[in-house]
């Protein structure tokens, strides 16, 4: 039998978090922590790419955490919006 | 140029292939790690000038959002979550299909790598297909960039993503055509994976997009 390779499976991960993404849109649901909840799903989604899709897990050195820094910086001036907007 | 970027860099040409990676013990695998990211190192300049202004962008729509909140809540609800969906589908997927090809050009299978790298495009050709539908249904309604600050952010970002997908197309595109011209092969395929990592660049910025302007 033939191993599913590790990207594959990284695939079908962010495959099902855009499904789940998608689901709670469709919901309505709404609030701080639903959004910072969706952020930190779209943010894990997005190391993901960096380090399966990029390569960068194989690499060593600042390089290895470049994607993973890039989506901190977005990250945390969005969820502090997000919760200045709910104050 | 390879050759030129490696002189000027000083790493390989080519990213170590993982058929050798994967023989080795996992203590051996750690030692295997690179010190450069796959492509020429030149992309991964372009990439991350790209991310921060996507950075800026997204940050500047989130606290333009705090400052008129009713407003970007009431006309996100306007937005066509299900066709973001079928966007964010086909990037993630176009993304998957790069990263089988250039899995095939390290394994020097030239026409594998051409086949997925079609794949990639036909769903990049999704993506600006639905994107265009949806600007179509919203000009239709009168929107445009001054109708209101939601507008302006949502049609600005998203058209400015718009754009690097065509850019990345035309990339792969290129890549393709070398491919079949036989420029690829195992111990050659730098140019496979500088247009890879612009292609994921394109993915990963819209993972960020889809439910920061759609669902949050």
């Amino acid at each position: 039998m033939t191993a599913i390779r590790p990207e594959t499976l990284v695939w079908l991960l962010l495959v099902a978090l855009t499904l789940l993404t998608w689901g709670v849109g469709q919901e309505g649901l709404n609030g701080p922590a639903v959004s910072l909840g969706l952020l930190g799903v779209a943010l894990f989604k997005g190391h993901l790419v960096g380090d399966w899709f990029m390569g960068l897990r194989r690499v060593r050195g600042p390089w290895r955490w470049v994607i993973a820094l890039w989506l901190l910086l977005p990250g945390g001036l969005i969820a502090l919006a997000f919760l200045l907007a709910a104050r | 140029m390879h050759a030129v970027a490696e002189a000027m860099t000083g790493r390989p040409d080519s990213f170590p292939l993982p058929e050798r990676r994967a023989q080795g013990s996992a203590a051996g695998a750690a030692q295997e790690r690179v010190a450069w990211p796959p492509g020429d190192l030149a992309i991964w300049i372009f990439i991350l000038a790209e991310l921060a202004v996507f950075a800026i962008f997204f940050a500047a729509y989130a606290f333009a959002r705090m400052g008129e909140l009713e407003l970007f809540v009431t006309y996100q609800q306007t937005l066509d979550t299900n066709l973001a969906l079928i966007n964010t589908l086909a990037l993630i997927t176009s993304s998957y299909f790069v990263v089988r090809a250039v899995g095939r050009i390290r394994a020097d299978d030239a026409g594998g790598c051409i086949r997925w790298l079609a794949g990639a495009l036909l769903l990049g050709g999704v993506f600006l297909g639905v994107k265009s539908l949806e600007y179509a249904h919203l000009f239709g309604e009168g929107v445009s960039l001054s109708t209101n600050t939601f507008y302006t952010f949502y049609l600005s970002l998203t058209f400015f993503h718009f754009m690097h997908v065509v850019m990345g197309m035309v990339i792969l595109a290129a890549v393709a055509v070398k491919a079949a011209q036989g420029h690829y092969s195992r111990e050659v395929h730098t140019g496979v994976e500088t247009g890879a990592s612009y292609w994921h660049m394109v993915d990963l910025v819209w993972l960020i997009l889809f439910p920061l302007v759609y669902v949050m």
